[in-house]
């Protein structure tokens, strides 16, 4: 197992009410899985997302991703562990407005102190990869949604992290670029790259090997179609 | 991250918002330039006195002068030109004894004459007015900075100055002092002080302050012994300028001369044995005419009377005036030439010592030996340290209120990083997500801030200096007379305190806003709108 998550429970107090985000949750995924969690508003499902990619941290339970006990790191080692293994893609693109493609992308190459050609190198080879070779100086704002998408797609290569988890990576896209995303995650995926979607969706639920839904915290793995 | 990523990645941050960053470096940019222009001026001041201490060897001298008694004495307290003195006077021998110390190199004695001694200044139609002479030993001690010419010397005696800036200036020399030099001036005496090298009267000049002679005899010739008189002529002393003297020197508008000279016109004030008598031209003079005189009868030798013919010696009764037209009068007993010894000894002391040290660490010891001598001994280092630390003073008030500036400049890089870090809460989450540590997100606010502080520093030096350049001309038209003035430039230690100060300003300012930073959780960071 690649990932896997053992009595995952996380709390969170809201306006002195305790709300369980996740509940007792058991979950793994083999290296190379395309899998897709999903569940509406407020189930709890980024939540799980982020716990997967060392962002949050479970209140009980134990998560263990590539032999790595999560739980047990401190915050450099997590952020090494982000920046190394995971590549994250946001609904909201989340690009840096005032940074180019190439800059954009470099930046966790920048974080993971690699000198200056190489990191340039790599970002150009990444966002040849999503189709974007001719974009490399242009600014977010000269990009269109699916355009954006797809840098924020290079960025999450760019450190050719093992797992790459999108959290409703089509929410900002018409159907037809967010098709398009989509088939670049499953692209990925058949290079060896381990894809967590996070969707609502279920257009986007049906290119996944294996499908979890998420209601009022608790998992449950939705039988195979 | 490396180094020249984070320095990167806060200019971009501060381009982004320009105008923020632009108000608040400038109000660090007004700090600095005014910390900039004020310590700079301070310290060139500073800087100026110190090389003026330096050049003219006042840093290795001690001024020595009598211990100063305020205490009134009906006897008179001790006389010569420090009445108040109770102490030794300062004589030859104490001058021997003072040159005989160990690490004394040479010592030169000062006298000032009063303002009555000289009356003006002659050149050329000019009549300057004279604050006294002022007389110094040229041996090598004191050494007027000079414009032009040369200091006077020991072969000096007699009949030459040294003027200094104002007075070739007033005398329409400003700016080509060496022209001056070679020139003759005339120093015109107040009556009494004919001075070496004047014509002594072989006519009795005017005098009203004879004792009670003896009345003179219808026909007959008669004598007067008088004291010091006032009656005396006032001469023209001859003077050859030999140099012109920085104005900036001892800050002092005076001639020097000679010593020798100085106590040679001295003497002249106290004419000796002066017997004088009148030739013809007189009628029966009247019994005991006159005031008694402040002269003591019988101080000097009576002088042979030359029977005289004629009568009519002008008014009687009152203050005589006695003129040619009187009769010739002649000087009898001559005039006191002392030697300075001599006059030293019976007149009275020398104003100052100037001893020069071998070298400064010796300061201290030689001005304590000197002290035991029962006089006061002041140290060109004594000096100096006032000075310095007057302008210190001056320093850090000024620099305290360049401090405030700044102070309030930090509230506003305080202000800007709270307010850039709200604005980029998501984009902190961004970065969490990409990898960034939270120390790499508190070290990119704190280079932004850093940066803050750095440009504003910067820029406020960059003024600063502009500003300085530009008034340099302008202080110089303005204040300068001619003399000295300081080298205003900014130190480089300045530079480096102002950019150095204003960028750990920044720093500080910066580490509250880049460690709640640091501290986001990134999953909020990443929900923030």
């Amino acid at each position: 197992m690649q990932i896997e998550l053992t009595g995952v429970t996380k709390i969170y107090e809201l306006g002195g009410e305790t709300f369980y985000a996740l509940r007792d949750v058991n979950f793994s995924v083999d290296r190379g899985e395309f899998v897709a969690i999903m569940g509406p508003s407020g189930s709890g499902k980024s939540t799980l997302a982020n716990i997967i990619g060392g962002l949050d941290r479970p209140d009980q339970g134990t998560v263990v991703v590539d032999g790595e006990h999560l739980a047990k790191m401190g915050d450099a080692e997590l952020s090494r562990f982000r920046n190394k293994k995971i590549g994250f893609i946001f609904q909201a693109f989340n690009l840096k407005g005032d940074a180019t493609a190439l800059e954009n992308v470099m930046l966790p190459l920048v974080f993971a102190r690699m000198r200056p050609a190489e990191r340039k190198a790599r970002a150009t080879e990444c966002l040849g990869v999503v189709g974007l070779s001719d974009r490399l100086g242009h600014l977010p704002s000269q990009l269109s949604g699916g355009q954006r998408q797809r840098v924020a797609i290079a960025r999450a290569l760019a450190t050719r992290p093992s797992i790459v988890i999108a959290d409703e990576p089509t929410g900002n896209l018409d159907s037809a670029r967010g098709e398009e995303s989509i088939t670049m995650l499953e692209t990925l995926n058949a290079e060896g790259i381990t894809v967590i979607v996070i969707t609502h969706d279920p257009n986007v639920g049906r290119h996944a090997r294996r499908t979890f839904e998420v209601h009022d915290g608790q998992l449950n793995e939705k039988p195979a179609a | 991250m490396r180094f020249t990523d984070y320095f990167a990645l806060a200019l971009r941050s501060l381009r982004r918002s320009r105008l923020r960053s632009g108000l608040t470096i400038s109000a660090i940019v007004v700090g600095a330039t005014g910390l900039t222009i004020m310590l700079t001026f301070v310290t060139s001041v500073k800087n100026y006195v110190v090389n003026q201490f330096v050049q003219t060897g006042q840093i290795r001298q001690i001024q020595v002068a009598q211990t100063a008694n305020l205490t009134y004495s009906a006897n008179g307290n001790a006389g010569g030109f420090n009445p108040g003195g109770t102490g030794p006077q300062l004589t030859p021998a104490l001058e021997l004894k003072i040159g005989a110390l160990p690490h004394v190199t040479r010592v030169a004695a000062t006298l000032q004459t009063g303002q009555q001694v000289v009356q003006y200044l002659a050149f050329g139609g000019h009549q300057l007015v004279l604050n006294g002479l002022s007389a110094y030993e040229a041996d090598g001690v004191i050494e007027p900075t000079l414009v032009a010419g040369r200091d006077l010397g020991p072969r000096d005696t007699t009949n030459v100055v040294l003027l200094s800036q104002d007075y070739a200036d007033a005398l329409g020399f400003k700016g080509s002092y060496a022209k001056l030099v070679g020139q003759t001036v005339v120093l015109h005496t107040t009556q009494g002080y004919t001075g070496v090298g004047a014509t002594l009267p072989n006519v009795l000049p005017p005098q009203n302050q004879c004792g009670n002679g003896g009345g003179g005899g219808g026909g007959g010739g008669f004598s007067k012994v008088c004291g010091p008189t006032s009656g005396l002529p006032a001469a023209n002393l001859a003077a050859v300028v030999v140099g012109v003297v920085n104005g900036s020197y001892q800050g002092q508008q005076t001639v020097y001369v000679p010593l020798p000279w100085a106590i040679g016109i001295l003497n002249q004030a106290q004419p000796q044995n002066v017997h004088y008598q009148f030739g013809g031209g007189c009628g029966p003079g009247t019994p005991g005419f006159g005031q008694p005189g402040q002269g003591q009868p019988g101080q000097g030798q009576p002088g042979p009377g030359q029977p005289s013919g004629g009568g009519g010696c002008g008014p009687v009764g009152g203050p005589q005036i006695l003129g040619p037209s009187a009769g010739p009068g002649q000087v009898l007993g001559g005039w006191r030439t002392d030697t300075p010894g001599q006059y030293l000894s019976n007149q009275g002391n020398y104003q100052s010592f100037l001893v020069s040290v071998d070298n400064t660490n010796n300061i201290a010891r030689v001005a304590n030996a000197i002290t035991h001598f029962g006089v006061s001994a002041a140290t060109g280092l004594d000096a100096l340290n006032k000075q310095k630390q007057g302008a210190n003073i001056v320093a850090l008030v000024l620099g305290a209120l360049g401090l405030v500036a700044l102070g309030i400049a930090a509230l506003g890089v305080m202000n800007t990083m709270v307010m850039s870090v709200l604005e980029r809460t998501r984009e902190i989450g961004v970065m969490r997500a990409l990898g960034a540590r939270g120390s790499t997100i508190r070290r990119l606010f704190t280079f932004e801030a850093a940066a803050l502080g750095f440009f504003g520093g910067l820029f406020g030096v960059l003024i600063g200096y502009g500003i300085v350049l530009v008034a340099k001309p302008i202080i110089a038209k303005t204040v300068n007379t001619g003399s000295g003035l300081p080298n205003f430039s900014v130190p480089l230690w300045l530079v480096i305190l102002v950019i150095g100060g204003t960028t750990l300003i920044g720093i500080v300012s910066g580490l509250i806003p880049a460690r709640r930073a640091a501290r986001l959780d990134p999953v909020e960071a990443l929900r923030y709108e």
